[in-house]
């Protein structure tokens, strides 16, 4: 370790490193792929203690200079996004560090709101590591490095909308860079952000809880350009979040995306899609269906979807009539709901609400005021 | 797809924690004995990040001195997470024999030091280091177990600030919230090596949130007494107060103490001893095994369902996208009735923008990943790990208050332990809540209330014919149980209003007693009448009665294998709130009474009470005078065993100790909420 350490402190050894990583990284899949690993692993460990330093020993903010200019000239953070799943169980983990400080480093003279160099790059020039990070999730080996950095990396609101904004080589798709994103056209649903709901349903218990943190932080965080995103691709979102995600046969999943679509759906910034989102009765039923679910948790989960329709003061004819025609079954069905959250009292406020709003609709849909 | 599960052999109870039974499997891929926790996903509200949290944290550990984590999967709404297997039991366990020798406690602290200097280096920090987070293998290899609280950094030398760990073992730094690192975990090491030698930690007479007060205020403890000059100044340097002062794991790898320390093979003596001590304590205790629950969950009343079919067309929408002229009122409502609705579900909520870093972490210090003690003799008998499990529970109070007072949420409803095993959890809440005072205090079902319970229907069973025995029924239900037990539990209180009001509640029951004693007799026979013809209490309480009464009363012990659900599980969850004032080692001994145990060895041996002990409300067997006799003295001893009865004395304790929690918890806002916020 210390000599790996005395030679890190020596200036040509930082812009070297990725390119050893490079050759090595370049050849895992090869016949010697499992020495080419370790000596890779080898350099990965070098490279993160220039980065991160130890309790011990500073950094040397010159020497990351060099390591990041070097790291974007070979292009190693694509290999290692493309290899991830490939590389040994600590290396995995050194690459996480590597990736996280990469992605943050600001050279001590920069702004502190500045983009960080190497982000930057990315986002305008490289977007595929983005794209490939995320498919880190495609193996259950890279689905936590890379959900942890991808969670990092998309506080940036335009690296998250890089992976929203991915539609491959169509026009307007983020794969040319963030200045290309065409934000008004309507996406083919082969991008990156659309697999996102095949790793939650399908994945394994570790891949999909990651994947949907990932999912749950693109969607709640920027409140400029989810909105946006999720109007104009209203229907291939929803159609897919009430398919896949809500009726998803992991209970993780089924439930854990219920809570999301209430939070997505109460997010003052999402006005418009909820009041799209609650207009259709088609959506109603799912939620109703979702009242009835013999698991409790889901009940309880699809009961903060529901308040949402009954709440909405302008009801559509449909949700009207749908509910006026359950209006019994719905009161005497709210009023045993859930009895035993006896200590939760908002949702026990919330409920009288419901059966309040219920009870006093009209005989008849009557066509809404907007 | 292939059930996951099927890849693993379950065999028996291993213990249990707020968050899931632990089980003993077997992987049959490999043959290699697993430990498996079970945890119900119904139960919690809104654990399952957190539960993401630790595996997350735990899966990317790898280290000989971390438990190893396997793997992970989903069946139904239970979450499986496959662990190395620990046969030496937690150190907690391993403690109740004696305490530790000088000798063994370096080597463990020597392992440890390694751990966290591994963890440290990775970034991670424990954060609830104590004796019943460590876990040995059969041969003494010592590994931190239970990520629960645990924290990942993404930057080395950034620093944390949630409150979070177990009030006795924590820094100061932690408790003060002025930001802290990885010196936290050496100060609980520290705690730790004097709990090792104690056998409890400093200050484990005082109220755990009183010593919240107590540790940032005082000089840190020293170890006193005939211990040698090393060992005290290892605990010195380990308790310095200044994190700044206190070496790193890597610094006091280096300490004399720990340089001399011998090889852990050493530390199979103390797995040996507690095998003895267990061995002279008890008899085999029955395992409980593993039994699928999952379809337990399924609703078969045929409701009518909605009625969606006459709204097949969705009508066009109407007006949307035209004029969207809302009235004024309209506006007002629709953002009055939303706003009434966010508050609750959407954290990310513009109502609190950024004001609020929700506090990270805030779930239960710890249990569960306990592999706990079944260092399992010849005879494959599990000892169950109620006692390891039980002194965590006073500490149970939801720590969440972090940087904010506006996250306090300060208790949690702890789901009563039966209804983790497959119950909804929202059941057992409402059981909570909803109960009458005497059976909640038989949701507190640890085995020997169990098995008075069962001995009470039976006792029943056999009088009902003559009627006109209830007031001789009440009398003896009074005397032999209701008494002592509030006497005992009274005898175990500290707090002078806690006392007072369990002083109220044996009033009342005197004064029931000379009164009514037939209404004593009906009160009970009431409830467990009551809690049998509700199904989901039934079998939340009493399931053990049925199943048993469905297994036939072998008179054999222990080995008897499936549906002899007999020791049913550990001790109740005492939140914080209801059992204040017990020390975790208060709680350890109690649970050892050696009049119990003793008793159960006799019981084990007549044949009569086997069949008393497993048949109980079964009433189907025929028993004699003497039987009857015997057991009623029996219930006398058994109805000393603390915590039984008394419970119900117990509620209001937890009012006025939320009160009082409240309180305390304002005033430490008051105190230090210029460094909280800073």
């Amino acid at each position: 370790m210390a000599s790996f350490f005395f030679r890190g402190r020596t200036r040509t050894n930082a812009s070297d490193l990725p390119r050893q990583a490079k050759e090595h990284v370049t050849k895992l899949e090869g016949p010697a792929g499992a020495a080419k690993a370790e000596e890779l692993g080898k350099v990965l460990s070098q490279m993160k203690l220039i980065l991160q330093g130890t309790h011990e020993a500073e950094v040397s903010p010159e020497q990351i200079v060099q390591l990041v200019q070097s790291v974007i000239e070979e292009d190693l953070l694509y290999l290692l996004a493309v290899n991830l799943h490939r590389l040994p169980f600590e290396s995995r983990k050194d690459t996480q560090v590597i990736f996280s400080y990469i992605f943050r480093f600001r050279p001590p003279a920069a702004s502190p709101k500045s983009e960080p160099a190497a982000l930057k790059y990315i986002i305008e020039q490289r977007p595929q590591v983005l794209v490939e990070l995320c498919k880190g999730y495609d193996h259950k080996e890279s689905a936590t490095p890379a959900g942890s950095v991808l969670r990092e990396v998309i506080k940036s609101e335009a690296a998250a909308a890089i992976i929203l904004y991915d539609d491959g080589d169509e026009p307007g798709s983020s794969a040319h860079g963030l200045m290309a994103i065409d934000r008004d056209r309507l996406q083919s649903g082969h991008g990156i952000f659309w697999r996102f709901f095949e790793w939650i349903d399908k994945g394994s218990f570790e891949v999909a809880a990651d994947a949907f943190t990932t999912f749950r932080e693109l969607l709640t965080k920027h409140k400029d350009l989810v909105p946006r995103f999720l109007h104009v691709n209203f229907e291939l979102f929803f159609d897919k979040y009430n398919h896949i995600l809500v009726q998803s046969n992991s209970y993780v999943t089924k439930r854990q995306s219920i809570k999301l679509l209430g939070e997505i759906l109460l997010d003052r910034s999402n006005y418009n899609v909820m009041t799209e989102y609650v207009d259709r009765g088609e959506h109603l039923k799912i939620c109703m269906n979702l009242l009835r679910d013999d698991r409790k948790m889901v009940q309880y989960e699809g009961f903060h979807v529901f308040k949402v329709f009954v709440a909405n003061p302008n009801k559509s004819i449909p949700v009207q009539k749908i509910l006026i025609m359950n209006r019994d079954k719905l009161l005497t069905f709210l009023s045993q709901f859930l009895e035993d959250r006896t200590d939760d009292e908002q949702f026990i406020d919330e409920r009288e609400f419901l059966i309040k709003q219920i009870r006093s609709m009209p005989p008849q849909p009557v066509p809404s005021q907007r | 797809m292939t059930d996951v599960a099927d890849h693993y052999q379950m065999l028996e109870e291993l213990g249990r924690g707020s968050f899931g039974v632990v089980y003993k499997a077997i992987d049959k891929s490999t043959g290699e004995t697993v430990a498996i926790k079970h945890i119900d996903l119904e139960s919690s509200d809104d654990d399952i990040q957190e539960i993401q949290q630790e595996i997350a944290v735990l899966s990317t550990c790898g280290s000989t001195y971390v438990t190893q984590y396997k793997t992970s999967f989903l069946r139904g709404h239970k979450l499986w997470i496959v662990m190395e297997y620990l046969g030496g039991g937690s150190c907690l366990d391993l403690l109740k024999p004696g305490n530790f020798s000088e000798g063994h406690i370096a080597i463990v602290c020597r392992e440890l030091l390694r751990g966290l200097e591994y963890l440290h280096a990775e970034g991670k920090i424990h954060r609830d280091i104590k004796a019943a987070n460590i876990l040995l293998s059969e041969n003494g290899k010592v590994k931190l177990a239970d990520f629960g609280v645990a924290a990942q950094l993404t930057n080395i030398k950034s620093q944390r600030h949630t409150f979070v760990g177990t009030p006795f073992w924590m820094a100061p730094e932690v408790i003060q919230q002025a930001g802290y690192d990885f010196k936290a975990d050496i100060w609980s090491l520290g705690i730790t090596a004097m709990e090792l030698a104690l056998g409890e930690p400093p200050h484990a007479a005082m109220h755990p949130m009183k010593v919240l007060f107590h540790i940032p205020k005082n000089p840190p403890p020293r170890l006193e007494g005939n211990y040698s000059k090393e060992f005290k100044d290892f605990i010195a340097k380990c308790l310095v107060k200044d994190p700044d002062f206190r070496p790193s794991a890597k610094d006091m790898l280096k300490h004399k103490f720990i340089r001399n320390a011998g090889k852990v093979e050493a530390l199979q003596e103390l797995i040996a001893t507690k095998q003895m001590w267990d061995a002279n304590r008890t008899r085999t205790k029955h395992p409980v095994y593993y039994q699928e629950t999952l379809n337990s969950i399924s609703q078969t009343d045929e409701r009518d369902e909605w009625v969606f079919d006459t709204v097949r067309s969705v009508a066009p929408k109407p007006a949307r996208g035209t004029v969207r002229s809302r009235k004024p009122s309209g506006i007002f409502s629709v953002e009055d009735a939303m706003r009434r609705l966010d508050v609750k579900d959407g954290p990310l909520q513009p109502s609190t923008p950024g004001t609020v870093r929700k506090a990270t972490v805030r779930r239960q210090p710890s249990t569960a990943i306990a592999q706990s003690p079944t260092k399992s003799s010849q005879s494959g008998s599990v000892r169950r790990i109620s006692t390891s499990t039980a002194p965590k529970r006073p500490l149970q109070a939801d720590m969440s208050f972090g940087n904010t007072g506006s996250t306090m949420r300060l208790f949690r409803r702890v789901p009563s332990d039966s209804s983790t095993s497959g119950q909804l959890g929202a059941d057992a809440g409402a059981a909570d809540e909803n109960r009458p005072p005497q059976s909640k205090s038989s949701s507190n079902t640890s085995s020997e209330q169990q098995q008075q319970q069962q001995q009470q229907q039976h006792h029943q069973h056999q009088q009902q014919p003559h009627s006109g025995k209830e007031a001789v029924l009440g009398r003896r239900l009074y005397a032999k149980a209701i008494e002592p037990a509030l006497a005992e539990l009274h005898a175990q209180t500290a707090g002078s209003d806690k006392r007072a009001a369990l002083a109220n509640l044996s009033d009342a029951f005197a004064h029931l007693d000379a009164a009514d004693p037939e209404g004593a007799y009906h009160l009970l026979q009431s409830l467990l009448s009551s809690v049998a013809q509700d199904k989901k209490l039934s079998s939340a309480f009493l399931s053990s009665s049925s199943t048993t009464t469905l297994s036939k009363a072998t008179p054999n012990d222990g080995g008897t294998p499936q549906g002899t659900v007999l020791i049913k599980s550990p001790p109740p969850p005492l939140p914080l709130a209801q059992a204040p004032n017990r020390s975790p080692s208060k709680l350890v001994l109690s649970n050892a009474n050696p009049h119990l145990k003793s008793h159960r060895r006799r019981q084990g041996t007549t044949p009569d009470g086997s069949v008393l002990e497993r048949g109980g409300g079964n009433g189907g067997s025929p028993e004699k005078e003497g039987g009857a006799r015997e057991r009623d003295a029996e219930r006398g001893v058994e109805s000393r065993y603390p915590g039984k009865e008394a419970l119900p004395g117990l509620e209001h304790c937890q009012h006025l100790s939320e009160v009082f929690y409240q309180r305390w918890a304002n005033g430490l806002l008051c105190r230090w909420g210029g460094v909280a916020s800073g």
